[in-house]
């Protein structure tokens, strides 16, 4: 069985800074996996624990990210046997339409049984990608997957967990499936699995596809800050919590 | 503000149409409604206000929403300009990308604004909150799937009334099959509407003193909510009472941030509150920019004392 994960490299949150324009500055912040990835990366190891036939690859798209040798270590230390890394300039700022369609280039080279995506990005969570590549394929796709009951020959069970109500679903494969935050708890990788991950093939094939502009990003911006009271008491003996409790009776 | 000729509106969940009916009736000069279900949910999207109402059969318990992109896309393929708008649920958020692949059509999820000019301009947010993105969406169809809250829900009328055309089934490729579906415990909460919040952090130390902020609920009328490591690393309380990116987005009068650090990720969930009020024993705790009253001490001397004083 062979298993496809998407994986995004996007900047650590807590390294970006606001500028006082609004504007984000991410010079400083250094590539992460982004979380629901670190979740569908997880859900592939779990599969093939039970399968110990199943390979697993990494496939991720994006701009400059892709040239740092130890966030690729990363992602191979979690558990996948390769990783698949499309990094070109033009796909620093992808959007959902492009990746999914990159993604499907790389299927149709590398024909899998199940490709597993995060529910969304930590930049952009536009929750659009695994869906729109299931579509591209013409193959069976689910977001919010929230457990894999079983997997069969020709097909996976899950479970997906929705606003008022679980499915249970019957998904024939091939398929693509997006996993949501609460499928699983991503694992640590230990020291064996960092230092195999250097010898793990990694793949740079380039794809190049031509940008429908369907959706441009045109601005990304910060709001501005809602103003507030700051009346902040430092302490917490007696008096102090009197005084903070006669600010809260007037407005409880 | 110029208007587009027809907006198709679609809801999985009755009872967020109301709300996706008004922003097409602000957005379009006809309203066109799709409906999976009895023709009480037909006679519910006229009453809304939309225009014409194609009903696409009664739910089916073995088959998905999802599945009827296909026959949606057959519905909206009319050769005509038009915009899509459906609320955040998940199955709308799915359906609403494969309807984006079948029919070429530029698609923004999460929109908490939407303004109709030469091209469709979205804003949602992005860097879980830190900031808004604007996005264009360029093609003939756009679709537009809404964040709760962005439009106010439209009044039924009965007496606005209409026959609805009867769309067939398309039945796709690989259907996938719905086994099972149950209610999903503990999801009878919603914060999103709550009119006072508490919610906890890592502040709290054990689980069983989760009472202490319970009890502080029930004195000042307000819901209990958590930050993410509560409900998603303790395990603590059920994900629906997470404040914070990719789920609860809170408006309410009184936040009680109690031994919540004031992380970005959560904060982008409670900063629309009205007033916000923090405890933290770290006075460098980024809650403190965002409040309007705090105390920096310890939650356990203070809690109970507030609890006490304000009952």
């Amino acid at each position: 069985m062979k298993i496809l994960v998407g994986c995004k490299l996007v900047p650590e949150d807590q390294d970006i800074a606001v500028l006082s324009d609004g504007l984000l500055d991410m010079s400083k912040a250094a590539p992460k996996i982004s979380q629901f990835d670190l979740n569908a990366i997880e859900t592939a190891v779990e599969i093939k624990k039970a399968n110990s036939d199943a390979n697993i690859v990494a496939v991720s798209v994006g701009g400059k990210y892709l040239e740092n040798v130890k966030i690729k270590k990363d992602m191979l230390s979690r558990g996948p046997d390769e990783l698949i890394a499309i990094s070109d300039e033009k796909y620093e700022n992808i959007l959902p339409h492009q990746t999914a369609e990159i993604l499907a280039n790389v299927v149709k080279e590398n024909e899998c049984d199940l490709f597993i995506c995060g529910d969304g990005s930590a930049d952009l969570y536009a929750q659009q990608t695994g869906l729109r590549l299931g579509a591209i394929l013409n193959i069976p796709t689910i977001n919010g997957v929230s457990k894999v009951v079983s997997v069969e020959a020709g097909k996976i069970v899950v479970e997906r967990a929705l606003e008022n109500e679980v499915e249970t679903l019957e998904v024939p494969l091939p398929a693509v499936i997006s996993v949501s935050a609460d499928i699983n708890e991503p694992s640590i990788p230990g020291m064996k699995a960092i230092l195999a991950a250097g010898k793990k093939p990694v793949n740079t094939p380039s794809v190049d596809i031509e940008d429908s502009k369907a959706v441009e990003l045109l601005e990304v911006k910060a709001p501005k800050k809602k103003e507030r009271a700051h009346v902040i008491i430092e302490g917490d003996s007696d008096d102090q919590i009197a005084e903070f409790v006669t600010h809260l009776k007037k407005i409880i | 503000m110029s208007k587009v000729s027809n907006v198709w509106v679609f809801s999985d969940v009755s009872a967020r149409l109301a709300e996706v009916v008004s922003g097409a009736l602000e957005l379009g000069e006809k309203v066109s409604a799709l409906v999976i279900g009895s023709n009480e949910d037909v006679a519910a999207a006229y009453a809304y206000g939309a225009t014409e109402v194609y009903h696409l059969g009664e739910t089916d318990s073995s088959r998905i929403v999802e599945s009827y992109a296909k026959t949606v896309a057959s519905v909206l393929n009319n050769g005509e300009k038009s915009l899509v708008l459906m609320p955040g649920t998940r199955r709308c958020k799915a359906l609403a990308a494969l309807l984006a692949v079948e029919l070429n059509a530029g698609l923004v999820t999460e929109v908490s604004d939407i303004e109709v000019a030469d091209t469709i301009k979205c804003k949602h947010m992005v860097y879980g909150g830190l900031a808004n993105g604007e996005e264009s969406i360029n093609t003939d169809i756009a679709i537009a799937v809404i964040s709760s809250g962005t439009f106010e829900e439209a009044q039924a009328d009965s007496s606005k009334t209409g026959e609805a055309k009867v769309v067939e089934y398309i039945v796709p490729q690989n259907e996938i099959k719905c086994i099972d579906r149950k209610a999903k415990e503990g999801s009878s909460v919603d914060l999103n509407k709550a009119k006072n919040i508490v919610a906890i952090g890592r502040g709290i130390a054990k689980q069983e003193d989760i009472k202490l902020a319970e009890d502080l609920c029930s004195v000042i009328g307000a819901e209990l909510g958590c930050s993410r490591p509560i409900a998603e690393g303790e395990k603590w309380m059920e994900h629906e009472r997470y404040i914070g990116i990719s789920s609860v987005m809170a408006k309410p009068e009184i936040y009680f941030a109690i031994g919540i650090s004031g992380q970005i990720q959560h904060m982008v969930g409670a900063k629309d509150s009205q007033t916000i009020i923090a405890i933290n024993k770290d006075k460098n705790a980024p809650i403190f920019d965002y409040a309007d009253y705090g105390i920096v001490g310890d939650l356990y001397t203070i809690l109970p004392a507030i609890t006490q004083a304000l009952k």
